[in-house]
């Protein structure tokens, strides 16, 4: 799971909004990342092997396969299963919370969202998976 | 003549080209203005979306172009709009800073003023969005608004804002004589959540009859602990609507020191009391209520004896024995309804699998059990099963139970 040659570290993106994914794709590449976007599930999971970032932040709700599905497959593909996954999204119940993070994300925080929070949050996996 | 005709022909034709012609230019205009809006907001939204990821304290004018054309501040008003819905906190903030430094609040309650009520309505609801404290007091005097839907978006933007001044005008609305408006009003402050508990008791005695019933019905949605007090005192109301909504509002919020004020509202002399009473009691879940629902499921109302029996089901093994025990009550409505709980819950199938079972003291346990079902007087659902069930041995048993003679009181006949 690399870096960009200049350093900066490559977040993943995934996610169905438009909006959410131009939205925090610059928050994220003002804050110094190097942002990739993709906008279904398959997509998700072919970039998660071709441009191995540091870190996957995906929607449970995907067109094609979604966020759980997504996160079940890398999890059970070896090149893929270190890689961190931040689950951002707008379900915020309970055992939506649950699922994900026993099917392996490092963590979740749920839609509207604080920006400084999140990248927080990012910046704390990264430290901890680094 | 042909001379009129072949003008009127002329006419005609001349009017419908032209009206092609201006339909042509008018969606060549449309068409254009999207793709300026769309280049102009490919433009602005990186510079909206760094002002609002920023963590510092600068404008979001310093971050866009000098002077902003109509259109500018248009798309900018829309980029923020649909960014509101995204984030919270800090952020959120910024968005209502830019909207003030913009002037779209300032603009916004000017329309509040238009004659047209939508322009007004739609204005509220921007204000909503926009959360400016800035837009209290003019939200609040839209509350007296003469379309009630103008009423409805003036209370939902005064609960998305929030704070004091901005709540107690929506509990005032609670006492809105349209019951559709009053239920709106309710889920607004359903949503503003506990921050609307401490208006909603200070105003309570301040409302008419059915704003008190509205408040309680909120209150017991919020889980509002605040407002335990204020609900055991209503249950003591002259109103049974106000004491039945207390009971259920009791069962709601769910604290089990209430259990003895609910199983005192099982003997109200009105029906609604007691069968909100006995439903809270069961979402209590307390085991000292179960006597006093067994009692209660011999009230002549179905309602109550129905909702006694429901809370027994939902009261674990106590609750169930509780019922199984009703199957001998010398009451037939009591009977009638613990079989039915009993069926509801899937007691007796249970039972009724059990009539083949190889272990004779299980065997025998399961007849003794369905000899009281049918000595209950409720035998429908046992015929059928006895003609149709996939056992054999089942439907023997069961015929056999149907067969002798049921004694009152489960005198078994095995």
């Amino acid at each position: 799971m690399a870096t960009t040659v200049s350093g900066r570290e490559r977040i993943l993106i995934a996610d169905g909004d438009p909006l959410v994914r131009r939205f925090v794709g610059a928050l994220l590449a003002n804050n110094g990342y190097d942002v990739h976007l993709a906008e279904d599930g398959e997509s998700a999971l072919r970039s998660a092997v071709s441009l191995k970032p540091r870190l996957l932040l995906i929607d449970l709700v995907l067109p094609g396969k979604d966020g759980f599905e997504v996160l079940h497959a890398l999890k059970g593909e070896p090149a893929t299963a270190r890689l961190p996954v931040l689950i951002l999204s707008v379900k915020d119940r309970e055992e939506d919370v649950v699922k994900a993070l026993s099917l392996g994300a490092e963590d979740y925080v749920s839609r509207p969202f604080s920006t400084q929070e999140l990248l927080a949050r990012i910046r704390k996996i990264l430290e901890r998976t680094g | 003549m042909r001379l009129l005709m072949i003008r009127v022909v002329e006419g005609v034709g001349g009017f419908l080209a032209l009206l092609t012609i201006g339909i042509v230019i008018n969606k060549a205009l449309r068409e254009m203005g999207e793709a300026l809006d769309r280049r102009r907001r490919a433009l602005l939204e990186p510079l909206v979306f760094e002002y609002l990821g920023a963590a510092s304290s600068r404008p979001l004018r310093d971050s866009l172009p000098k002077s902003p054309s109509r259109r500018d501040r248009r798309l900018v008003e829309q980029i923020l709009l649909e960014a509101a819905r995204l984030v919270k906190g800090s952020t959120r903030e910024r968005i209502t800073a830019a909207f003030e430094g913009q002037g779209a609040v300032r603009e916004a309650i000017r329309a509040l003023g238009s004659a047209r009520w939508w322009k007004r309505a739609d204005a509220a609801e921007k204000l909503g969005l926009m959360r400016s404290e800035a837009a209290v007091e003019p939200l609040v005097q839209l509350m007296n608004d003469p379309e009630p839907e103008v009423r409805i978006r003036a209370a939902r933007a005064l609960g998305l804002i929030r704070g004091k001044t901005s709540i107690r005008p929506i509990v005032g609305a609670l006492a809105d004589p349209s019951r559709w408006s009053a239920i709106r009003v309710a889920e607004i402050l359903i949503s503003v959540g506990s921050e609307a508990v401490d208006e909603l008791l200070a105003a309570f005695d301040t409302l008419p009859q059915n704003g008190r019933v509205s408040a309680l019905d909120v209150l017991g949605r919020i889980r509002g602990l605040r407002a335990i007090g204020l609900m055991k005192r209503c249950l003591l109301d002259p109103h049974p609507d106000i004491r039945a909504r207390s009971a259920h509002g009791l069962g709601l919020i769910g604290d089990p020191g209430t259990a003895p004020d609910l199983i005192g509202a099982l003997q109200d002399q009105e029906w609604p009391v007691r069968a909100m009473a006995a439903k809270s009691l069961g979402r209590l879940g307390d085991p000292s209520a179960i006597p006093h629902l067994r009692e209660a499921m011999k009230d002549r109302q179905w309602w109550v004896r129905c909702n006694s029996g429901e809370a027994l089901r939902h009261m674990g093994t106590a609750g169930l024995e509780a019922l199984t025990d009703m199957l001998i009550s010398d009451d037939p409505y009591a009977r009638h309804m613990a079989v039915a709980q009993l069926e509801e819950g899937r007691v007796i199938d249970q039972f009724v699998a059990e009539l083949t079972s190889t272990d004779a003291q299980r065997r025998a346990a399961a007849i003794r059990f369905i000899d009281k079902v049918t000595a209950a007087a409720r035998i429908d659902d046992r015929t059928r099963q006895a003609a149709t069930s996939a056992q054999e041995g089942v439907r023997q048993a069961l015929s056999n139970i149907l067969k002798a003679p049921a004694q009152p009181g489960g005198g078994g006949t095995r």
